[in-house]
């Protein structure tokens, strides 16, 4: 029996696509299990009423998501808006932004300090930057308490020397969660941009120079222009996961200076409105993708043509 | 700062007194001292590794000399941060910016220069005209062809018209036709525009077609310096002679001298006139050079030069080259003009007999 070439070319391409399918399946379902079908387990809860020892009643509710933006006063009734709430996701919003900033100020330089190493030498400084990573985030935050705790070591030492009389209050403060969070997620930025610069032409860099450009020229108009993807991926490895972050702000940020990761977490516990908790886990999410829909879209128009 | 219409005295000489550079323990450049004058089209050439591109980056301003001094115009730019001098380079893989425009390269050492929007228009506009990419202005460089890249690397590196143009082996990665074609259009360029023009290559040919002068190297070192002629005719020691062209050595004993030329006789017992440098008295044993084209194969004769068997026979088109063996074990290279009524006309196997035209031998330097 003979085919045609058609027929044999349009038999590959069905192929190809059965192929693509087959290969790409493994990661299909498990996003699918394990990402997509909890986070509409989430999405169908914020729409219950909550239990009275937790869990939720098998009713549809649109408190929960009532409650994310305004409050309802106990006495007469009156609506205000949910200020906590708002005011939490507001300082989880500028913490992770201020991070993603201390990450790129610290991790550009270490990034392109190893970039521009001996290639066999590279490696030992990559493996150094990993080494963080071996312990666990938790035991790495009671760590950075030791260090800036009022008797810990930061504080003891400079009082040893004199030159200060009393500790300097480090802990439970914005300063503290930002410390933790940038040296939790800096290996985050380090990597991609490491594998950005690595591959940066620098004869580039020696062109620029010679067309008369200053460091500062070089650095904004031929560097950062050509490392941006890096950049951009290290951006959102730092931003998302600071964005949601839980141990941090709970074991250095103490009880006052939440984020919205222990704002979820309070809602499934103590709280025990399940319901809440699930609707500003959603609204997270949102947050996540609209700063990312943004920053992408920004990313692409910028990216183009200009020097 | 150093903007003056093309054309006039410009300025643009280079004096590099007793330059060295040490990489660790290596001399990269040993001692060498070149005058290069304003607005000459001068060559470094050497085969890799002989220090001619450490040269050029110290030109630049990418590498610092260890040792001597650079002066621009009788200023010493040595130490100069290469932003900060007025010699612009065409690097030898482009280096243009992926991220721009073709007219954003070509405006890019003026932009930084801070000159006015409309300048930098106006001369973009000049550039992209001079090497013929008018319509490739709003492209992507990654849009271009090997040979358009070429030429906006050129571009990028006169717009801001510097007094000195550094060229790293710039034609090294385009074609044979299209590198006959922008040898043409860079000696062009180098006489329209009035720069300095200091180029680097392996290819001496390339080096032979364009310069004014050539400066032969070899070990970071200086080995010869003179016009393209002077240097092939005139080769001073046998590197010089045997990396630029095909060259014939034979050993021969000086018999006598006279003024400039010499007495030699060769193995084959022949006495032949040979030049040889001045300031120079040879004597006893040397080698002298015979260039292919300047000796001819003919039957075997009394009157004959030398003896030899043809070994091979490659045909070259508008020539031949007959590669013989001397009765004494040298091979010797006759490079005959192919005429009408065909090739040479020998066979491989044949003895020969071959003959000099009287001048043409030169002695060596030792």
């Amino acid at each position: 029996m003979t085919i045609s070439a058609a027929e044999a070319s349009e038999q590959v391409r069905r192929k190809d696509i059965r192929d693509r399918w087959l290969l790409s399946a493994p990661a299909l379902i498990l996003i699918a299990v394990a990402g997509v079908g909890p986070l509409l387990i989430v999405v169908l809860y914020s729409f219950l009423a909550p239990g009275n020892y937790g869990d939720v009643k098998w009713q549809f509710s649109t408190d929960a998501w009532f409650s994310v933006l305004f409050t309802r006063d106990i006495f007469d009734d009156t609506l205000s808006i949910a200020d906590a709430h708002l005011s939490i996701f507001w300082r989880s919003i500028k913490l992770a932004i201020a991070t993603t900033g201390l990450c790129v100020a610290f991790g550009f330089p270490t990034a392109y300090f190893i970039a521009t190493r001996p290639s066999h030498n590279r490696q030992i400084w990559l493996f150094l930057i990993t080494i963080p990573f071996w312990t666990n985030m938790l035991i790495r935050a009671f760590a950075i308490q030791e260090v800036i705790r009022n008797e810990g070591i930061v504080n003891t030492l400079l009082m040893k020397l004199g030159l200060i009389a009393a500790p300097i209050p480090m802990m439970f403060s914005d300063f503290a969660i930002l410390l933790g969070m940038t040296y939790v997620f800096l290996p985050l930025m380090v990597l991609p941009l490491y594998a950005s610069i690595e591959k940066l032409d620098f004869r580039l860099i020696e062109a620029a120079y010679d067309l008369y450009a200053s460091r500062w020229n070089v650095l904004f108009r031929v560097i950062v222009p050509l490392v941006k993807p890096g950049l951009i991926a290290g951006a959102i490895l730092v931003f998302i996961p600071a964005l949601s972050s839980y141990v941090i702000p709970r074991v250095l940020g103490g009880g006052k200076n939440l984020m919205i990761g222990n704002l979820i977490e309070l809602q499934f516990g103590q709280g025990r409105n399940w319901p809440l908790g699930a609707s500003l886990s959603v609204t997270l999410v949102i947050i996540v993708l609209v700063a990312m829909l943004y920053y992408v879209k920004n990313a692409s128009k910028s990216g183009g043509a200009h020097g | 700062m150093h903007q003056q219409p093309a054309g006039t005295t410009r300025g643009g000489d280079i004096d590099m007194q007793n330059v060295v550079k040490d990489f660790g323990h290596f001399r990269a450049v040993d001692n060498v001292s070149l005058k290069i004058a304003s607005n000459e089209f001068f060559t470094l050439l050497g085969p890799s590794g002989c220090g001619k591109t450490t040269l050029l980056r110290m030109l630049a301003g990418f590498e610092m000399p260890t040792g001597g001094k650079i002066l621009l115009d009788k200023a010493d730019i040595s130490l100069l941060p290469p932003n900060r001098r007025p010699i612009n380079t065409v690097f030898q893989n482009y280096a243009l910016f992926p991220h721009m425009t073709v007219a954003e390269n070509i405006g890019f050492g003026l932009k930084m220069l801070g000159r006015p929007k409309a300048e930098i228009e106006k001369v973009t506009q000049d550039m992209l005209r001079l090497v013929q990419l008018e319509a490739r202005g709003k492209h992507l460089v990654t849009q271009l062809s090997g040979g358009q890249q070429q030429r906006v690397a050129l571009a990028r590196a006169l717009a801001p018209q510097p007094k000195v143009l550094l060229l790293d082996e710039p034609l090294s990665a385009l074609d044979l036709k299209l590198r006959k074609s922008m040898q043409i259009e860079l000696k062009r360029l180098q006489m329209e525009t009035g720069i300095t023009f200091v180029f680097v290559t392996h290819d001496q040919e390339e080096a032979l077609t364009m310069s004014d002068r050539i400066a032969v190297m070899s070990e970071g070192k200086v080995r010869q310096v003179g016009a393209p002629d002077a240097i092939y005719d005139r080769p001073a020691d046998r590197f010089v002679a045997d990396f630029i062209g095909e060259t014939n050595f034979l050993a021969a004993d000086v018999v006598s001298v006279n003024g400039n030329v010499a007495r030699v006789r060769l193995a084959s017992g022949k006495e032949i006139a040979a030049r040889f440098a001045e300031g120079t008295q040879p004597s006893g044993k040397v080698t002298v050079v015979i260039r292919p084209e300047h000796a001819r194969a003919a039957a075997v004769s009394a009157e004959a030069d030398l003896k030899g068997t043809i070994q091979t026979i490659v045909y070259l088109g508008t020539d031949t080259h007959i590669h013989a063996v001397l009765e004494d074990g040298t091979h010797f290279t006759v490079r005959q003009q192919n005429s009408r009524s065909g090739p040479c006309g020998f066979s491989t196997g044949e003895q020969i007999g071959i003959h000099m035209s009287d001048d043409v031998a030169q002695i060596l330097r030792d």
